[in-house]
Formats: C-alpha cells, sequence, structure tokens
C-alpha cells in the first residue's frame, strides 16, 4: 500500500508541471502585465520599471516560469492586488468558511443518498421510486444560482425565515453555541441549495449501481442459498453497490475546500468562491493562480484517496 | 402452410430493423424520454420562430412603458427600458441553446478525436494525450472557466462577439471526460474480430479510425453529447450570470436573471427573472429526460 | 416408489412490453429420491425457469408463476409463505448455477459465503460452521481448504469455483441438488472433473440432482430420467437408456443426430433446421412443427400432448399414437 501511494504521488508530478504550465500560460494570456494592475496610473515611469525589474517581468518567459515555481515552491504564493496580503494568508482566512458549508451539504447528501438509491433501486418503478427519480433529476437540472435566487425571494424575503446573506447577523458579538445557532440560521439556505444539487446526482449514481448489481448472478446465489431479501439486499448487494459511491465520495473530497463558487456568491458567504469571484473582477492574478494551483492540487490528491478507498473496499483491486 | 410463411416473414422483418430503428422504437416507448423530446422541440421552436412572430423588437426601447407588469400586450411584461421581456426571453433562447450546442460541437469534436487517436495508438501518445485530459481533468471545471472568461474579458472583445468566445471556452474545456470515454471504448472495440479483420485488409489507420472505429462509438458520442448540451448550457447560464459570459445588450438567459442585482428588481419586478430561469431549467429538464432515455434506448449497459 | 418432488402443469410467464412469454407452459415432471433427472433443451426452452421456479426465484416483475404444483417432500413449494421457502432454500434443496465466476460474490471470502449458510440453516456458532466448511471444501476436492477459506472469489479458478459453489450446496446435505449448465462455462477436462465429482457425492449422500443441460453427452454420463423440453414443453421424457436407444419425437431425434459421434463417420454434421420459435409467435399447433421434416397435416392445427408409449416413456407427438380421439 505505502509502495503504491509512493508511486502515484510520483507519478503526479508530471501532471502538476503540466498543471502549472496551463496556469502560467493563461496567465501570461492576459493583456498587460501585472504592474499596471498593481501600481495606479499616476506612477512614474520609473517606479514601474524597477518594480517590473524586481517581479522579473523582463526576463524570458521561461525564466519567469522558473521564478514563479520557485517561488510556489517555496511556499511564497506571492501577494494579491487587492487585499496587499499574502495570498496564502487571504486564501486561508476564506477557506474554512467554505468548508464548514461545503462538509456540512456532504454529510448530508451522503447520508440521504445511499437509502434513498437503494431503496429507489429495489423499489424500482414503484411511486417511492418515481418520486425521486424526478426529484433528482429536478435536481441536477435546477440552475442553483436561480434556485438560490427563489429561496431567497420566498423564505428570506417575503417570509423573512432566514437571513437573506452572509454568515452572521452584521456585527454580531455571539460566541459559543449562540454563534453555532447563528451560522446554522444563515447556513440554511445555502445549505439546501449545494445539498439538492450533490444529493440529485449521488442519489442517481447510487441506484443506478444497485440496479446494476442486483441483477448479478451472485445475488441470486445468496437468494438461493435462503438468506433473508434484508441480508441479500444490505450485505450481498449494497456492499458491491457502494464500491463506485465511495469512490466518488474520496474524489469529491478536496471539493469542500474548493467552495461553491456560485452558491457562495448568491448568498454571500463568505467563503474562497466570493473571493475567487471578487479576484476574477479585479484581475486580482495572484490570487487566483493560488487559488486555481490549490485546487488542482486538491483534486489531485481527490483522485488519489478516491483510488486508496477504491482499492480498500474492493478485494478485486490489489494495490502493486 | 400461409401461417408457417407470415410467421417467417415476420421473423426476417424483425430482423431487418437494424439498431437505430430500435432504439427509435424503445425510445418512443419511454414516455419521459418523448416528454422531453417534445419540451425540447417546443423551446427550439419558440426561440427560433418566437421574436420573428412578436410584435416586438428585442432592442426596441419604449420608455413610455417601463418595468411593467404582464399584461395582455407585453405577457412577461417590460423591462427597465420598456423593452418586451417575453420577446427578449424568446432571442435569449437562440443564443443560450446555440451556445450549448455550438460548445458541444467542439468538445465532441476534440474529445472525440483524442480518445480515437489514444486509444487506438495506446503506447507513448496514448500516455501522453491521457497525461494531458489528467491535467484538465484536475481542476474544479468552474474556477478554470473563470479564470479563462477573466483573461478573455481582459481583451475587450465586442459584446457581439462575446458568444463565440463562450461557445469556444465551454467547448475547449469540456472535452477530456468524452475523451476518456471513447479511449476506453476504442480499446475495447480494437480488440474485437471486425477490427482484427480490416487489419489484415491492410487498411490505413486513418480509415480505420473513422471508418470502423468511432462509427462503433456514435451510440455513446450522442448520448454523452445530448446530456453535455444540457450541461454547457447551465455553464453558460452560470457564467452569464456572473458577468463573465454572455454580455448584454445581447440577452442569454444567464444575463437576465443578472437582473436580480437591483434589489428592487428582485423583489418587485420577478417577472423580469423567473422567465428565464425557469426556461433554463425546464430546457435543461427536457435534454435531461432526452439524454437519459437515449441511454437506455441505445445501450442500456452504458452507465453514466 | 419413492418421490422427492412432482411438478404438476408448472406455468410460469414472463410479462414484457413485447407481450406474454410463455416460459414454462403446463410442465409436469418427478424426481425420485437419490435419483438424478436431466432436463434437456436448447438455451430458451425453459429448462432454467423450470428450476427457478421450483425455488421460486423468478423475479417478479416480469416473471409470475401462473398456476400449477410444486410438491416437494408432500408439501406444495408454491402455497408456502416466503419465509418457509427460504427455510427450504439452500437448506433442502440447494442449486447451482452455470458462470462459477458471476455466481459467487467478489467482495466476500469463500469461508463467509459458505459460512452463512451453514449458519443460517444449521444455527451452528462460526467456530463450528468454520470448521464445517473447511470439510465441505476438502470433500469437493479443494486442497489447501484451510487456506482457500480465505481466498476471494478472483483468486480462485474457474473449476476451483464451481467446486466451491458445490461446496456451498451441499454443505447442508440437501435432498434435491439443482445443478443448472454446471459445467457449460468450464474447460472440458474440468467439466469431466465437476461431473465425477457430482457422481461421487451423490453415491455417497444419496442427494437427488436435477441437472439441467444442453449438452447430451452430459445426459449420457450422468442421467437416470431425462426429460427433453422445447419451447416451455416437455416433448419427451424417458429412462436414459430407453431415451438413446429408443428416441421417439423428431426433436430428440435431431438433438441425437446433431451430436458428433467419433464411432460414426458423418459427411457433416446434422443440424436441426430453422431456430427456436419466436415466444411472442408461437405457432398454433406443435411449436416443434414449423422445424420438423415429418410433419403432418395435423400438426399444423392440433397441439399433440404426452402420451406413454410403453416402457415408462412418454411422448408429445402426432406420430405417436391416436391422438385424433383426443
Amino acid at each position: 500500500m505505502r509502495q503504491y501511494i509512493t508511486r502515484r504521488l510520483l507519478e503526479m508530478i508530471p501532471v502538476l508541471i503540466g498543471i502549472s504550465i496551463l496556469i502560467f500560460v493563461i496567465f501570461q494570456l492576459a493583456p498587460g502585465d501585472a504592474v499596471s494592475a498593481i501600481v495606479d496610473p499616476k506612477t512614474s515611469a520609473e517606479t514601474k520599471a524597477k518594480l517590473r525589474e524586481q517581479l522579473h517581468l523582463n526576463e524570458p518567459i521561461l525564466v519567469q516560469y522558473k521564478y514563479w515555481v520557485m517561488d510556489i515552491l517555496k511556499g511564497q504564493w506571492g501577494e494579491s492586488f487587492y487585499y496587499k496580503q499574502p495570498v496564502s494568508r487571504v486564501i486561508n482566512s476564506f477557506i474554512w468558511n467554505s468548508f464548514y458549508l461545503s462538509l456540512a451539504s456532504f454529510l448530508l447528501s451522503a447520508i440521504l443518498s445511499i437509502p434513498i438509491g437503494v431503496l429507489s433501486a429495489t423499489k424500482q418503478y414503484s411511486k417511492f421510486d418515481y418520486i425521486f427519480t424526478i426529484f433528482a433529476l429536478i435536481g441536477i437540472s435546477m440552475p442553483s444560482f436561480f434556485f438560490g435566487l427563489l429561496l431567497i425571494k420566498w423564505f428570506a424575503v417575503d417570509l423573512k425565515l432566514f437571513p437573506v446573506s452572509g454568515m452572521t447577523n452584521p456585527g454580531s458579538t455571539a460566541t459559543g453555541f449562540a454563534l453555532f445557532k447563528e451560522v446554522m440560521h444563515h447556513m440554511a439556505l445555502p445549505l439546501i441549495v449545494l445539498t439538492l444539487g450533490s444529493l440529485a446526482g449521488l442519489m442517481r449514481y447510487t441506484r443506478s449501481s444497485m440496479l446494476e448489481v442486483i441483477r448479478q448472478d451472485y445475488i441470486r446465489t445468496a437468494r438461493a442459498k435462503g438468506l433473508r431479501e434484508k441480508v441479500v439486499i444490505y450485505k450481498h448487494a449494497l456492499r458491491n453497490a457502494l464500491i463506485p459511491v465511495v469512490t466518488i465520495f474520496g474524489m469529491s473530497l478536496p471539493g469542500l475546500f474548493s467552495g461553491a463558487i456560485i452558491t457562495e456568491q448568491i448568498f454571500n458567504w463568505p467563503g474562497i468562491g466570493p473571493i475567487e469571484l471578487q479576484a476574477v473582477n479585479t484581475r486580482d492574478y495572484p490570487l487566483l493562480m493560488g487559488i486555481n494551483m490549490l485546487l488542482a492540487l486538491l483534486t489531485l490528491l481527490g483522485n488519489l484517496i478516491a483510488d486508496v478507498t477504491y482499492a480498500l473496499v474492493d478485494p478485486r483491486i490489489r494495490l502493486k | 402452410m400461409q401461417t408457417v410463411r407470415s410467421v417467417e416473414a415476420k421473423i426476417r422483418e424483425e430482423k431487418i430493423l437494424g439498431p437505430w430503428q430500435l432504439a427509435w422504437i424503445r425510445l418512443k416507448r419511454n414516455k419521459l424520454a418523448m416528454l422531453g423530446l417534445y419540451i425540447l422541440i417546443f423551446m427550439v421552436l419558440l426561440s427560433v420562430f418566437g421574436p420573428m412572430i412578436s410584435p416586438y423588437n428585442m432592442e426596441t426601447l419604449d420608455l413610455s412603458n417601463i418595468s411593467a407588469p404582464p399584461s395582455l400586450s407585453h405577457p412577461l411584461g417590460t423591462d427597465e427600458v420598456g423593452r418586451d421581456v417575453l420577446t427578449r426571453v424568446m432571442y435569449a433562447g437562440r443564443i443560450s441553446l446555440s451556445v450549448g450546442i455550438v460548445a458541444v460541437l467542439i468538445s465532441v469534436l476534440i474529445g472525440s478525436i483524442v480518445g480515437a487517436i489514444s486509444g487506438y495508438y495506446g503506447g507513448i501518445i496514448d500516455a501522453v494525450l491521457m497525461r494531458i485530459v489528467d491535467i484538465f481533468m484536475c481542476f474544479p471545471f468552474l474556477p478554470l472557466l473563470l479564470m479563462v472568461a477573466a483573461v478573455m474579458s481582459d481583451y475587450k472583445i465586442h459584446p457581439n462577439y462575446r458568444i463565440y468566445v463562450v461557445m469556444f471556452i465551454i467547448g475547449i474545456l469540456s472535452w477530456p471526460g468524452l475523451s476518456r470515454i471513447i479511449r476506453g471504448q476504442i480499446l475495447s472495440l480494437r480488440e474485437q474480430e471486425f477490427i482484427q479483420a480490416a487489419e489484415a485488409l491492410g487498411l490505413r489507420d486513418r480509415r480505420k479510425i473513422f471508418r470502423h472505429l468511432l462509427p462503433n462509438t456514435f451510440s455513446s458520442i450522442i448520448v454523452s453529447a445530448t446530456l453535455e448540451v444540457a450541461g454547457a448550457i447551465l455553464t453558460e447560464s452560470a457564467l452569464s450570470y456572473l458577468g463573465l459570459g454572455v454580455t448584454p445588450p445581447t440577452p442569454s438567459w444567464g444575463n437576465m436573471v443578472n437582473a436580480v442585482t437591483d434589489a428592487y428588481v428582485f423583489q418587485f419586478y420577478p417577472w423580469r427573472w423567473v422567465p428565464p430561469g425557469i426556461c433554463i431549467f425546464i430546457t435543461v429538464m427536457a435534454i435531461n429526460l432526452l439524454g437519459d432515455g437515449l441511454r437506455d434506448a441505445l445501450d442500456p449497459k452504458l452507465k453514466h | 416408489m419413492d418421490e422427492l418432488l412432482i411438478i404438476k402443469n408448472l406455468k410460469t410467464y414472463f410479462y414484457t412490453d413485447e407481450g406474454v412469454v410463455k416460459a414454462v407452459d403446463d410442465v409436469s415432471l418427478r424426481i425420485n429420491r437419490g435419483q438424478t433427472l436431466c432436463i434437456v433443451g436448447e438455451s430458451g426452452c425453459g429448462k432454467s425457469i423450470t428450476a427457478m421456479s421450483i425455488l421460486r426465484l423468478i423475479p417478479d416483475p416480469p416473471g409470475k408463476i401462473e398456476g400449477g404444483e410444486i410438491i416437494f417432500e408432500g408439501k406444495d413449494l408454491l402455497k408456502l409463505s416466503d419465509d418457509e421457502v427460504r427455510e427450504i432454500r439452500g437448506n433442502k434443496i440447494s442449486m447451482i448455477f452455470q458462470e462459477p465466476m458471476t455466481s459467487l460474490n467478489p467482495v466476500f471470502t469463500i469461508g463467509n459465503q459458505i459460512i452463512e449458510a451453514i449458519m443460517l440453516h444449521q444455527k451452528l456458532d462460526k467456530k463450528e460452521a468454520t470448521k464445517k466448511s473447511v470439510e465441505a471444501l476438502k470433500l469437493v476436492g479443494i486442497p489447501r481448504a484451510e487456506e482457500i477459506i480465505n481466498a476471494y472469489p478472483h483468486e480462485l479458478s474457474g473449476g476451483m469455483r464451481q467446486r466451491a459453489m458445490i461446496a456451498m450446496a451441499m454443505v447442508c446435505n440437501p435432498t434435491l441438488l439443482i445443478a443448472d449448465e454446471p459445467t457449460t462455462a468450464l474447460d472440458v477436462t474440468i467439466q469431466a472433473q465437476i461431473l465425477d465429482l457430482m457422481r461421487k457425492l451423490k453415491e455417497e449422500t444419496k442427494t437427488s440432482i436435477m441437472l439441467i443441460t444442453h449438452d447430451l453427452g452430459v445426459v449420457a454420463e450422468m442421467a437416470e430420467y431425462v426429460t427433453v423440453m422445447y419451447a416451455g414443453k416437455v416433448v419427451e421424457e424417458a429412462d436414459v437408456i430407453e431415451l438413446f436407444k429408443n428416441p421417439k419425437h423428431p426433436y430428440t431425434l435431431g438433438l441425437l443426430e446433431s451430436k458428433p459421434q467419433i464411432h460414426i463417420d458423418k459427411e457433416k454434421l446434422y443440424s436441426i433446421p430453422g431456430q427456436v420459435p419466436n415466444p411472442f409467435n408461437l405457432p398454433k399447433g406443435c411449436y416443434f412443427f414449423p422445424r420438423c421434416e415429418r410433419a403432418m397435416e395435423i400438426c399444423k392445427e392440433v397441439m399433440p400432448t404426452l402420451k406413454e408409449v410403453g416402457n415408462g416413456h412418454k411422448v408429445a407427438c402426432h406420430l405417436y399414437g391416436g391422438d385424433n380421439n383426443e
């Protein structure tokens, strides 16, 4: 196992290099250079030239890439144009808010999707299956920004049941349990939006995986042995059906940090999403590059986690 | 002997039905898929012919009648400069649908060529191409898209051409998934007898790939592409909602919903942002219904 | 004679989009204690469905047992509750399947899957059950049974897996073993080994076997009594020696003729003309009539019934006995 993980980590290196090149190239494509973005237009040409020198902007492109990569390796992800702070500090101060929201949604959809998917599959074509198939379809077809807006309109603006946006009340000084309650109250609507999408996907996935499994010969064998239907379904079938589902879970772990850009934006949740959008709008390239580099890294890690969990739950896979 | 002959004739008739005809028969039996197809046809007709029939022009201002609620003359009301919302929604449908379709065409073109080459040649070519796919797939889709969209915006492209940029970037960023599917299928097809026969005939690679291998993956290409159109429409709408996709004055469903940035519009003029939102939802759902039905009809074994 | 299982007029239908398939249509057969019955027929003739109907394993929907009786040790299985049938499954009647590759659950060890059956039916604790499953594996000729018990199915060869399936089926000492094409998916040499094993087990345990096959070679080797099925119906049944010596039904004759034989030099291997009839569009008279070389006028119109023609030999064909007065 350790050997496998080491090998996979080594295999990541070329992919990481590719990712860094891609990010770098995309930003090289942007017109103008970093200096004109940082300083206000009135700055003297001399100062600008000096800055260019400092940022290695006069060097050939390959040398610039080298400097950038070295900085990243050293953990210096540059300074955000907008916040005038190191990128890592900006990311760190927002990423955890994304994490809380995404984790809640992840847990909720995991807990709900498996039983619903299993029941839908075992009672295929029943009313239950029908209702949740439609529900899942709505879930994957609903644009999250529109759904979020509708929820805000109905439940926050019209009915005033939930706050319109943010994570806490403005100027809130609550601590401890009161703070928790306040955050939960703010989290409710974005959580619904976020969960609808992921729940729908996972439900469909669990259902089709389960449908596939209950057609298998070994399920017939289990029945022929005289096992109870519950044992057949929840031991023999579910154990197999969950293999691909668990892989999906593994893969979605990094997503907990990447946040849900649109949902966070709609509800003004102070996570990484609105920050990224702001960075896009203010052309805060160091921050954008940093966020994207981090997300790509996390995704790579997620794929590794997915493969390892796959091997853990499926005895047919031997890691070499 | 009459009965015998008719039975045999019937069996023969059944055999003549090609796989596509069989798929069509299966699809026709799937009520939900047909519902999706009908809704989709309706939305397409509405978008294509609606603006022609409408008495209003999507750009004509009517300052005497701004932000009017729905009425007989304006079924979905008017916007802040008195333009007819229904006409704009129908016109936006053209934009949103064509962005979705063209983006997917680009993605299918790249995805199937890369997948086919990778699966057919294997070895180093496969390894390199699949690493490239890995790199693309390592990015969460939306952040990468936002990044590219931001850079593109810096080029100050005229709003009328933004739509082509949006088609292009969605297409160019969404092919890797499809290429993996095609590669997998080509790999298994290559082992089958008819390709070994083509091998023995000494056909040229290009002919083998485009005449013999790729056509056999059409059913999965069609299914993936259909479902991808739904995804592309959702992506375009989100991008345009955020102001990074199709920008006004060209209407798209996404940027029409963007009217909510005005809190007053959000709260009191729902006719300006709810209808385009519903259009996105309905269209995407119809495509998903159709896509699911196609998957069941074309290849019951195919899984998402 | 001591009858273990009597099937009377069994009807199992499948309701599909294209119409009703009468997969098993009015089938009657019996198995005596300690006897091996072979059911022979081409694929799709209803032999597997008959077997699955006995244990009520027909997936519903689309399948449904529409009529008949399945009397096992004096009780009608079709009238038992689900729980009562479950008591019998894997205990008094057990079943092995065609595909040893896919019939074992890939995520559980061989031992786990055998122990499960023992603990369910014999109320033994885990330790005893483990001991017993090792014995069962040894009995079916699996070497290093103590290790194999911890192996996963994918780690075994096809033959070994089928042995493990047999061990799993035999571990509760069933009085009836239903084997659905148990050797079809295996190599020829392994086939012979598995058949030998089944014969040996039968002699030791006096278990009755219902063997389903399309291979007349297997029939000749294993059967005591043979039932031939065609399109959901029994067309002929007889003692194995009688059937091979004196086959009556043109379909049986065709099957026998299409079997390659070493001693007889034939120009070309015979094959029955035509194909198994479309289940949605069965002919009005005898189902075999469109493919029959000896068809008569009456065959087109009237379905022949199963009739005794001497020596306990029954056949459903208008060529034998005056069916006309029916």
